[in-house]
């Protein structure tokens, strides 16, 4: 099987563009998605492939434009939005939680919203308050909404195809610092299934689950612990909504130990939703209270002593899987 | 007219409020135009939804309806006026005060009635409720206020977009239409959207059903001009028009005006309908904040008793004939009723179906 190695970026460019390729109901709309190339150079070249009628610069106007494709993608059309940095996702948040996300409940299933928004998710370096929040927590508590956070090129491309050809609006979480990682992945056409976790690393002695950038964090920690005879499970969830609860509880049952690491914050965060499900299913299982290793609750910080602190780091990871094992 | 009932009350100065220019109308073209037979048939559509209205809000205080219940009556006019004027194949799209735009486009009294009830064989299965109507070209009724803007403008994106990139099924949509309020004119999502429609010249007709009253909020003490759509419009660079939402004619003969330049030109126009809703905003709203004589006095402008003046000048109809119509379209609001009062609830077995679309 031929392959190629490349960055989440082009990873993320590529799917874009094959399924604008496969479907010309599919576009792309942001800021600065067209002329500007992306501001994270994701959509680099589409302007002069397909053209300013489907890869379409906005204006700073994220409800405006954010509920446009609400109605564009109930009309028929498949766009993809660009959010410039999740966070910007909050101004025009109402398209999405009040409108977006009930559409084919509330209507009695006449309409659909086919319907992708993408874009950096948490924090990145130095970005401070306004920038750096991790939103897969305040999303999560919606029915009716897909959300998707990839952690490596191969599960970006995949993931965001799946969630261009489906029917319903998928958040899909990417993050500024992982664009460059590069992965080697197959050359052919793929598609990765929404919903499924992804064991990165088997294990026997205690199970680390997470998301995202870091699942980075993660792998550090279990190969530093594989050095000395501990062997984590890690389970990348991929998809937090749907949840694949299953992989995650057949790895506790087996491991009877359990730490779940998360970008966002701890209080009301996805930890606290899958640590409490893990003891709906495992609770006779678990020879130790579930540790979560999330940021710590304060807003981001600029100085980049106090970004590390509250974010999580691989040491608070390995206290806490010493916690777990003492 | 209507705005003398405002005098004593003024909270707006010179700077903010200037006169209003109403949409000039050649009655007896309009008439020619549309002859008589459909005229009638549009008389009966209005008769329904007020005929529906009133029963619909029977059953509410009877409580077989619940949630709230935002009233049409007072306004029919405006909507039948826009469908007559523009036909059923448009994207349509309006607030929580659906049920007249639903009627129009042909969800049946029953559908909607059992909606309301609660009922399965609601218009939306008995989930969305009285602010949450759809049809095949209805893109709901909103319960957001403004909420309903951004969507529409999506509407003439795809209207748009479709021309560039026909397809498989053809579509022959013209125009998106938005109704929303007055009090939705505050809102962001109008001035993104207006911005937005403009700039990429979408064939958006957003119309401001000024009823005067954001729920308990007079116009003037929320928006800060007067006249809305023909000072805000220019800001936009969009034709800006007022149309009096009482009269059916003057509705009728400014909606086929706007809807022509739409099609020739594929530029949004805004249009601020001058209308009253005879109701509190919604059921549960008693209305104190309006004095008797406030309301009787715009209630003398309803649209039916206009439009039966008009009719009977024209000979047309007589007070006989609108009686048996309206007599006609309660007895449709009745059996409604029995319908919505007799079909089954909801299997809870089904609660967590649709939640998302396969």
């Amino acid at each position: 099987m031929a392959t190629q190695t490349i960055e989440i970026r082009e990873a993320i460019r590529q799917a874009i563009d094959e399924e604008m390729e496969r479907d010309q109901n599919v576009c792309i709309l942001g800021e600065e998605v067209a002329e500007y190339n992306g501001a994270y150079k994701v959509t680099k070249g589409m302007l002069d492939k397909w053209g300013a009628d489907r890869v379409i610069d906005t204006p700073i106007s994220e409800l405006g434009f954010a509920g446009l494709a609400v109605g564009a993608a109930m009309c028929g059309v498949r766009p993809i939005v660009e959010f410039m940095s999740f966070n910007f996702s909050f101004v025009g948040c109402d398209q999405i939680i009040s409108h977006a996300i009930k559409m084919h409940y509330m209507s009695g299933g006449r309409f659909c919203v086919p319907i992708v928004f993408r874009g950096p998710n948490g924090a990145a370096a130095q970005v401070s308050s306004q920038h750096s929040h991790c939103v897969e927590a305040l999303y999560g508590n919606l029915p009716g909404l897909i959300i998707l956070a990839p952690s490596n090129s191969y599960d970006a491309k995949g993931l965001l195809k799946s969630a261009i050809r489906n029917n319903n609006p998928v958040l899909f979480l990417e993050n500024e610092l992982s664009y460059g990682k590069k992965s080697e992945i197959p050359t052919e056409e793929y598609l990765v299934p929404i919903g499924e976790a992804r064991i990165v690393k088997e294990g026997r002695h205690v199970t680390l689950v997470s998301h995202s950038r870091m699942v980075d964090l993660c792998e550090e920690v279990a190969h530093d612990l594989a050095n000395k005879g501990i062997e984590v499970e890690l389970i990348d969830l991929r998809s937090i909504r749907p949840l694949d609860i299953r992989t995650i509880a057949e790895s506790v049952r087996k491991t009877h130990l359990c730490c779940l690491v998360e970008e966002g914050h701890i209080f009301s965060g996805i930890c606290a939703e899958v640590g409490f499900q893990i003891q709906e299913r495992c609770f006779d299982f678990l020879d130790a209270p579930i540790e979560r290793v999330c940021q710590r609750e304060t807003p981001m910080p600029y100085s980049k002593v106090l970004e590390k602190e509250t974010m999580p780091t691989k040491e608070r990871i390995l206290n806490s899987i010493e916690t777990l094992l003492r | 007219m209507r705005r003398q009932l405002l005098q004593g009350r003024e909270t707006m100065t010179g700077r903010q409020k200037q006169d209003y220019h109403l949409f000039q109308h050649d009655l007896d073209k309009a008439i020619q135009e549309m002859g008589k037979e459909k005229i009638l048939g549009y008389l009966k559509q209005m008769l329904l939804i007020r005929n529906f209205e009133i029963r619909a809000e029977a059953a509410y205080l009877q409580g077989s309806v619940g949630g709230f219940f935002h009233s049409y009556m007072g306004q029919e006019a405006v909507q039948t006026a826009a469908l007559a004027a523009m036909g059923v194949d448009q994207w349509w799209i309006t607030s929580y005060r659906c049920h007249a735009l639903a009627l129009l486009l042909g969800a049946t009294p029953n559908e909607l009635m059992a909606e309301l009830y609660g009922k399965a064989a609601g218009n939306a299965k008995g989930r969305g409720g009285s602010m949450h109507f759809f049809t095949e070209e209805m893109l709901g009724g909103y319960g957001i206020v403004g909420g309903q803007i951004p969507i529409a403008t999506g509407a003439a994106f795809a209207i748009d977009y479709f021309k560039k990139f026909p397809p498989k099924r053809a579509q022959n949509k013209d125009v998106a239409i938005c109704f929303f309020g007055d009090g939705a004119v505050p809102q962001g999502a109008f001035h993104e959207s207006l911005n937005l429609a403009s700039l990429w010249n979408l064939p958006c007709i957003y119309v401001i059903e000024n009823n005067e009253w954001g729920m308990g909020t007079r116009v003037d003490r929320a928006v800060c001009v007067e006249p809305i759509a023909e000072r805000k419009a220019p800001g936009y660079a969009m034709e800006g028009y007022t149309f009096d939402g009482m009269d059916f004619f003057n509705c009728y003969a400014g909606f086929s005006h706007v809807y022509e330049k739409v099609k020739e030109t594929s530029e949004p126009v805004l249009v601020e309908v001058l209308t009253d809703r005879f109701k509190g905003h919604s059921v549960s709203d008693p209305g104190l904040y309006r004095s008797k004589e406030d309301l009787s006095k715009c209630m003398e402008r309803d649209p039916l008793a206009i439009m039966l003046k008009i009719l009977s000048s024209y000979g047309m109809l007589d007070e006989e004939s609108y009686k048996a119509m309206d007599k006609e379209q309660k007895e449709i609001a009745v059996a409604a009723m029995k319908f919505a009062e007799e079909t089954p609830w909801p299997d809870p077995i089904e609660l967590e179906e649709g939640v998302m679309a396969p």
